[in-house]
């Protein structure tokens, strides 16, 4: 372990020091990441979470009637032992009228008030990034969409077509374990990747999105739809043993605005679980409500407290993927900046009353220059039971360092 | 009748504010600089370069592009903030919208994560994004949080001595500020602590007429006690460039304004 952290190190600082005399016509960053199970786990036979150098290009070119965007990371990574290329944006963005704009490409997409929380933003998310230590940012996943964005005097209209379903980067087995309902235990790594069934590549298939938007005196307010595919595999056909993605149709609407010397926010959705209409299907996830209400303020200089309350109601029990028929969270943040803003304490937790389990973010990030960050955080599961939504990842807690370079 | 008259006259005498240098009320020098500072033009566009010295001697840059928008003269503004360097906040915008009488909205969008992300009003005596200037260097204090008083006229500065009115919410106990007579800009300011020291400073250190306006670009921050400082360099300075009210929305967030951002 210790000459394979020598040598990304010396590998490292070699290309950065490359980078940093070359002038390059472009910006990016160069990252090692590692980070390891603080548990032991029955289901897998190493520890080893996250073990990747990532190195990102991005290149953004403006002319007068539009911009054009790349971003994209060429990734090794030893866990898998693969290398692959993420595309995280190509797009062109263009302004047709003076009250629309175009944004037509590789994506990442992002709407709603919830900090880590997800009550009308479909878009595709990669939780297993989340999970294992990634930079928050690898929680969004690009998709292939087109978006438009109609601005009027005092409401505007956002609208996005994902032509091919893009699922979310679940847990799928690949190197966390979870609880398998099917067998009523836990499974792992060892137990192979779960390949749900996708849906097909036809137009009737494809996910659209829309968001109404404008203010209502100082508060930001919006109606939500959206028309496409659960992002997890929340069906089970027991005929042909295969997960799939079942059918999706949601109407919401958010408020947020300033509140008592912080911010305050409330959003709330309905998820109509198009497959399941009629009698209950345990296989097929059930309709639910989702409702959130959050607030944030300002601590101390520099500091941040932010608390939310989220509560996820299923209209009918038993459902796939639940150990209660009401999930019902608290979250904490607390983000502190110290040393001139160099040093970086925050902490995020998500914790359950009622299913008795939690989840905490714990992360540590100091800038050494301008150009290197350091971050050490923690992924830490706990549950009374393994088959809670967060219980079930215990034996997956973690701890992780990252070191990146930027130029 | 001339008991009343008197009286009249007597009130009149003290209601008149006591007139400094050419006529000038310590209130109108104190607005007239406001002005001058904050609100040069009906709006205005810069790109800016920060270099920051700690204590060590250790040197980090910031560069940013910003545009300034007055909504009403001396009053509510509208500030937009595009990142260049470094490297890890490169693309991210800070949206201010300044109300001197209470809160401002603070918006922060993280192009990574397509997050327009709402910011809690907070102590405006913070560090702006690192460096030893603090937001209300950037955007001005308010006016109405200090009483003033004139303590020293040159034949070029008008010294004035402020006194914080909430002075909980400030670490500084009372701070002096030179003010040019010939183009209102405040020059100099040094602030006291609590055993009576100056303890920080702020110069200007090149003032130049851009389009007509004086104007500061270039100035420098010190930490008298630990030996850190800040200067900051303002260049591409434009006035008047007809910036609408609408750059200060989400749209401009998600999408950057090409005519005033060059990338």
């Amino acid at each position: 372990m210790k000459r394979i952290l020598i040598l990304a190190a010396a590998s490292l600082l070699g290309v950065a020091a490359v980078v940093h005399a070359a002038e390059l016509p472009f910006n990016g960053f160069l990252e090692y990441s590692l980070g390891s199970r603080i548990v032991d786990d029955d289901t897998a036979s190493g520890g080893i979470l996250l073990h990747e150098t990532r190195f990102q290009v991005d290149i953004i070119h403006d002319a007068d009637s539009g911009s054009l965007q790349f971003r994209a990371d060429f990734l090794l990574d030893t866990v898998t032992a693969e290398s692959l290329t993420d595309v995280r944006e190509a797009y062109i963005l263009l302004t047709p009228s003076s009250n629309l704009d175009l944004k037509v490409g590789r994506q990442i997409l992002t709407w709603g008030t919830g900090d880590f929380v997800f009550l009308n933003d479909l878009f595709p998310k990669d939780w297993q990034s989340f999970f294992i230590g990634r930079d928050d940012e690898y929680l969004k996943k690009p998709a292939s969409a087109v978006r438009a964005t109609w601005f009027g005097d005092s409401l505007n209209l956002d609208f996005v077509w994902i032509p091919v379903f893009e699922p979310d980067s679940f847990i799928s087995g690949e190197r966390i374990s979870y609880w398998d309902f099917r067998q009523n235990r836990k499974a792992g790594p060892a137990d192979g990747i779960i390949e749900p069934v996708r849906p097909d590549k036809t137009v009737a298939n494809s996910q659209a999105a829309a968001r109404l938007f404008g203010n209502v005196g100082n508060w930001e307010a919006a109606i939500y739809g959206f028309d496409g595919n659960y992002g997890q595999p929340k069906g089970y056909d027991s005929v042909l043993g295969k997960f799939d993605y079942p059918r999706l149709q949601t109407w919401g609407a958010s408020l947020r605005g300033s509140l008592l010397g912080g911010i305050g926010n409330a959003e709330t959705a309905w998820y109509r679980s198009l497959d399941d209409s009629g009698s209950n299907d345990p296989n097929i996830v059930n309709p639910e409500y989702r409702v959130l209400v959050g607030f944030s303020r300002s601590v101390g200089r520099d500091q941040t407290l932010g608390v939310q309350t989220y509560l996820e109601h299923a209209l009918e029990f038993p459902d796939i993927g639940r150990s209660e028929q009401d999930r019902l969270w608290i979250t904490l943040r607390y983000t502190g900046l110290f040393m001139q803003q160099n040093l970086t304490l925050s902490w995020f937790s998500f914790y359950s009353p009622n299913e008795k389990d939690a989840y905490v973010r714990p992360k540590v990030s100091y800038k050494v220059s301008d150009e290197v960050r350091t971050t050490f955080g923690a992924n830490l599961f706990f549950g009374e039971t393994e088959n809670s939504f967060f219980g079930q990842f215990k034996d997956n807690s973690n701890v992780y360092a990252r070191v990146r370079y930027s130029f | 009748m001339k008991k009343s008259l008197v009286i009249i006259l007597l009130y009149a005498f003290i209601l008149v504010p006591v007139p400094g240098a050419w006529g000038l009320s310590v209130d109108e020098i104190v607005s007239k600089a406001n002005l001058a500072s904050y609100y040069g033009g009906d709006d205005g566009a810069a790109r800016a370069r920060m270099q920051i010295t700690d204590r060590q001697g250790r040197i980090r840059e910031r560069e940013f592009t910003i545009l300034r928008k007055d909504v009403e003269e001396g009053g509510r503004q509208y500030y937009y903030v595009y990142f260049h360097k470094p490297g890890d906040v490169r693309k991210t915008v800070f949206m201010v919208h300044k109300r001197p009488d209470g809160d401002d909205d603070r918006w922060l969008y993280l192009p990574a994560l397509d997050l327009v992300k709402r910011i809690a009003a907070s102590d405006k005596r913070t560090s702006f994004m690192g460096s030893h200037f603090l937001y209300e260097d950037v955007s001005g204090r308010s006016i109405a949080a200090d009483t003033h008083t004139l303590t020293e006229e040159t034949g070029e500065y008008w010294v004035l001595d402020n006194l914080p009115r909430d002075p909980g919410s400030v670490e500084f106990t009372h701070y002096l500020i030179w003010i040019d007579k010939k183009t209102f800009l405040p020059v100099k300011a040094e602030y006291y602590n609590s055993r009576g020291k100056v303890y920080r400073r702020v110069e200007a250190l090149e003032v130049r007429e851009i389009d007509g306006i004086p104007t500061v670009t270039r100035s420098k921050v010190q930490d008298l006690d630990t030996g850190g400082n800040t200067e900051m360099t303002f260049t591409r300075i434009k006035y008047n460039q007809g910036i609408s009210n609408e750059i200060f929305t989400e749209r401009y967030l998600r999408n950057p304004p090409r005519k005033f951002i060059s990338r």
